[in-house]
């Protein structure tokens, strides 16, 4: 019995030492990635741009040597016929394991988007148990994606962090752009009742510059990175670039808009009042009775006076009304602008597929295949605004009021 | 197996000789007192080897002083006072005794009207004599007579009451007990002042024959349990008992444990809220410690005031200190498991700042977090061994060496040190040091099992615990309850603290038959508006209304 026991136990015991530390591997010996680039060259093999973090370089304080001395990332680039041979020319060039469980953001292309589409070069990432699945997707504008990651920034001194939380807050702040993740991107090009959107983002400036620390040691950064509107696809390929109040329209469609502004003219002045958005609400309804279904957008939306720049009465409730209408026709028009936009481009990235799915399965089997060509850019969309205005900051009327008195 | 060997070995038959000797010598009969005066004193000096602080006071009494008795006692053991006062002036100055000359008149007077003392017994056996003598009463031996009179003037020096220094509360008594038995009782006697506690004393220690005493309240107490703690205490045949450890080592029902099953505490309040809830307590003369069974797991983590703060704030202490079990329990395993398997679940930021840290270690971090938990003990060990006076020398030094140097050096990063020091003051706040002290122990298996297989190891060992914990008993009631078993109704009084009205029965496994410990409707309630306004007018309304 005793000896059954004793046996038992070295069993067991044997198994933590023959495992010997299993899949166990020390931080100071990752190469934590922290974003990923993918550009195609001319010869048409892919070039994967690594950025890794120099820990040391970006957490000050204690052992932090170098710190300002050297800069917080490190790019590599590697070259191969598949994202992963890409990948895995990659490690012959730095000295540890990479590590992808930190890397936040993926960036595409233009030219790559454009041209070949997205569709094949995902599967790599969505495969590897390592890559999040909630990482950033960005697409570089009017740059090579690899640039994106080699140019040094300031305040956040990891560019891939710049880069998130300047989408993130322009999408508070603004609705211009939008956080997208490599989950979303595979859900829309798998769907085919939504096509995919994603930000861009573009370097400002000259590359070379912003590769030195130089650049990040001045108060006015020669290279800069810029959120820089959406990216209109069509079945993984990029056709679109949307901009400002056009990219504003589908964060607003697709019911994403936090906060943001809109400007009106008044009574024959322009620019007179500015209206900040603070809270809305869009819901996307589907009518199918008919043939060709009709789509209906209502935005209601709540918001304060944030500028006026003219003697507009503000305690007159009838004013307000009249106001809040104007708003309501301003967003409706910036609205079906974006609703036209994207019906001539035939990509459905509103969504409306998906919504008529969801109301009539049976109407949708059969528009599903040449829903983007042939259904989508003829919908008629419907789009209702409800404006309120809730309150005028701190003033009622303008001071500007008093003045000409 | 191996007699042969045994046969070779003269030793081992001249050794079950002598066992067999002494057996023989305690199977006789005890010797009885002998009649004559000198003859006994001889036998005592003989037996007790002559020794220098055994005090025999031989006097004559009686019609002209014929009649010889002696005065016997310890040195230190008696109460010096009492023994001048009570015995040796009151036989010497008393009428009766200097008239009659029968011995047998001596020994009645003696006993019944001269020693003015509470404890007074007759014996006529050596063996009883001894015990007597040597814990402290007077021996009273009068020629002619074969019976000896004990009178009980224990007393001697012992330490004061003091406060308690393991565990120290707040609010609520500061009594602790001391190293005297007596005082140790009766201190409970005077919280629990009812005729149903019970005290039961035997003595244990073939040469201590220390004293030790069962208490319980009769009628809550359960029976089995009182049962089987006298059966387990009269088993224990050993030479002596020094402290209560000895006899929590001898009663536990599972020694392959490092959970302690069997509470132990210095405050009379905490042995009285046990008692009340059924728990027995067993008390050893010449320590502080009085042992509490049956103990579950969840009394580790509960402190007297508990009980006497209200209890929102006493539950959320409670929650406090399971949390800090866990800390003190798995901190460690916890960063190592993540710096070394899961990186992609510390925020990115803290990757990149506990990476910068770990840069220039140079040993993987179980091995570091190894480096800093010895040392923490080193230092631990010492700081309780040393002299008071050289306290302040090694906190310095451990201070530099823990705080200062080791990162200096980039032997370790500075969030192990974060990590371990949180552990090792998570390990000094759990309210009992018997379950920290195991808890400590248990951290180190966690360390290795997170070094090796990461989370899932420290899932692993979390799931053997429990399963251990579950297994243990405590005098055959589950260690784990009211958890596992789970007692609905007891578990407001595990991790959570219900109020004190809401106390409605005693435990289920742990009080026997009577189990209602309070009233109906204890909850206080402000007074009614009327009753407030005018008290006979409401009596008045009161009628009417009805």
């Amino acid at each position: 019995m005793n000896h059954k026991w004793l046996l038992l136990f070295l069993i067991m015991t044997s198994t933590v030492f023959i495992s010997g530390c299993w899949s166990q591997k020390e931080l100071n010996e990752l190469a934590i990635i922290s974003a990923m680039a993918i550009d195609k060259n001319e010869e048409g093999k892919y070039v994967k741009t690594i950025q890794l973090v120099n820990p040391g370089n970006v957490a000050g304080g204690l052992q932090g040597g170098g710190n300002g001395q050297s800069p917080a990332v490190t790019v590599y680039t590697a070259m191969g016929d598949s994202v992963l041979e890409a990948h895995f020319h990659a490690t012959s060039k730095v000295s540890r394991r990479l590590y992808h469980g930190h890397a936040n953001l993926i960036v595409i292309s233009e030219e790559l988007a454009r041209e070949e589409g997205i569709t094949d070069i995902l599967d790599a990432f969505e495969r590897d148990p390592e890559i999040r699945m909630t990482s950033r997707v960005v697409i570089a504008h009017h740059t090579k994606a690899g640039d994106l990651l080699k140019s040094l920034t300031a305040i956040d001194k990891i560019p891939a962090e710049k880069v998130n939380g300047t989408i993130q807050t322009t999408e508070r702040a603004r609705g211009e752009s939008m956080e997208v993740t490599l989950q979303d991107v595979i859900t829309t090009l798998t769907s085919a009742g939504k096509e995919t959107v994603i930000s861009g983002f573009s370097l400002i400036g000259d590359i070379q510059q912003g590769k030195k620390m130089e650049n990040v040691q001045q108060s006015e950064l020669d290279t800069t990175l810029e959120s820089d509107g959406l990216a209109i696809f069509k079945e993984g390929k990029l056709v679109d670039w949307y901009q400002g109040e056009m990219s504003r329209g589908v964060v607003w469609i697709l019911d994403k808009i936090q906060q943001t502004d809109v400007i009106l003219d008044w009574k024959g002045q322009e620019n007179t009042l500015t209206y900040n958005v603070v809270r809305q609400k869009t819901k996307v309804s589907a009518d199918t009775t008919n043939d060709l279904p009709v789509i209906t957008v209502n935005v209601r939306a709540e918001g304060d006076i944030r500028e006026v720049r003219s003697q507009i009465d503000l305690t007159d409730p009838y004013e307000i009304l009249d106001i809040e209408k104007e708003f309501e026709k301003e967003i409706k028009k910036q609205l079906e602008n974006t609703v036209t936009r994207t019906q001539q481009n035939k990509s459905d990235i509103f969504g409306f597929g998906e919504v008529i799915h969801r109301s009539d399965p049976e109407k949708w089997k059969k528009m599903k295949s040449d829903w983007n060509d042939t259904y989508f850019p003829n919908l008629k969309v419907n789009v209702k605004v409800e404006a309120f205005i809730r309150r005028s900051g701190n003033r009622t009327n303008s001071y500007i009021s008093d003045m000409k008195q | 197996m191996f007699s042969f060997l045994k046969r070779k070995n003269p030793t081992n038959d001249r050794k079950i000789q002598e066992i067999n000797n002494q057996n023989q010598s305690h199977n006789r009969p005890p010797n009885l007192i002998e009649s004559s005066l000198s003859k006994n004193l001889e036998v005592i000096k003989q037996k007790t080897g002559n020794s220098s602080d055994i005090v025999i006071r031989q006097l004559k009494i009686g019609h002209n002083s014929k009649l010889k008795i002696a005065i016997l006692y310890v040195k230190g053991m008696v109460d010096n006072q009492s023994v001048n006062d009570s015995v040796i002036d009151s036989i010497m100055n008393n009428q009766n005794l200097s008239e009659k000359l029968i011995p047998q008149d001596v020994l009645e007077i003696l006993t019944e009207d001269v020693v003015t003392l509470g404890g007074i017994k007759i014996v006529s056996d050596w063996e009883k004599l001894f015990t007597a003598l040597l814990s402290g009463e007077t021996i009273t031996l009068i020629d002619g007579i074969t019976k000896g009179v004990c009178a009980s003037t224990q007393g001697g020096q012992r330490r004061s009451v003091q406060e308690s220094t393991t565990e120290v509360s707040i609010r609520g008594s500061k009594e602790a007990f001391n190293e005297s038995i007596e005082t140790n009782t009766a201190m409970v006697r005077r919280i629990i002042n009812n005729k149903d506690l019970w005290v039961e004393s035997i003595n244990i220690g073939k040469m201590t024959k220390t004293e030790v005493s069962i208490m319980y309240i009769n009628g809550i107490a359960k029976n089995e349990i009182i049962e089987e703690v006298r059966k387990r205490l009269k088993g224990i045949n050993i030479d002596g008992i020094l402290e209560s450890g000895y006899i929590e080592q001898l009663i536990e029902d599972q020694t392959n444990t490092t959970f302690p099953t069997i509470y132990h505490t210095e405050r009379p309040d905490t042995v009285a809220g046990n008692l009340l809830e059924g728990k027995i307590a067993i008390f050893v003369n010449g320590t502080p410690f009085v042992l509490l069974v049956p103990a579950l797991f969840i009394d580790f983590f509960q402190s007297a005031e508990d009980y006497y703060e209200r209890f929102d704030i006493a539950t959320a202490i409670r929650f406090l200190r399971t949390v800090i079990f866990f800390i003190s329990l798995v901190g460690p395993a916890i960063y190592i498991a993540a710096t070394t398997f899961h990186q992609e679940m510390i925020p990115t930021k803290l990757t990149i700042i506990i990476a910068a840290q770990r840069e220039s270690v140079p040993f993987p971090a179980f091995i570091e977090a190894l480096i800093m938990e010895i040392t923490f003990e080193i230092l631990r060990e010492a700081g309780i061994r040393m002299p008071k006076a050289m306290g302040s020398t090694i906190s310095i030094v451990g201070a530099l060496v823990i705080g200062q140097a080791a990162i200096q050096a980039g032997i370790v990063s500075p969030a192990m040190v974060i990590v371990v020091s949180l552990t090792a003051i998570a390990s000094f706040a759990t309210p009992s040091y018997a379950v920290a002290i195991s808890a400590r122990l248990v951290r180190f298996i966690f360390m290795v099992s997170a070094a090796t297989f990461g989370f899932y190891g420290i899932i692993l060992v979390f799931i053997l615990l429990t399963v251990h914990l579950c297994s243990l008993r405590s005098f055959g009631v589950p260690y784990m309850s009211p958890l596992a078993p789970f007692i609905r109704e007891e578990a407001g009084d595990s991790i959570f603290r219900r109020p004190i009205w809401a106390y409605k029965k005693r435990p289920r496994l742990i009080s026997g038959q009577n189990r209602v410990s309070q009233g109906e409707d204890q909850k206080p309630q402000p007074p009614r508006k009327r009753i407030m306004k005018n008290t006979t007018n409401m009596e008045k309304g009161e009628r009417n209304e009805s």
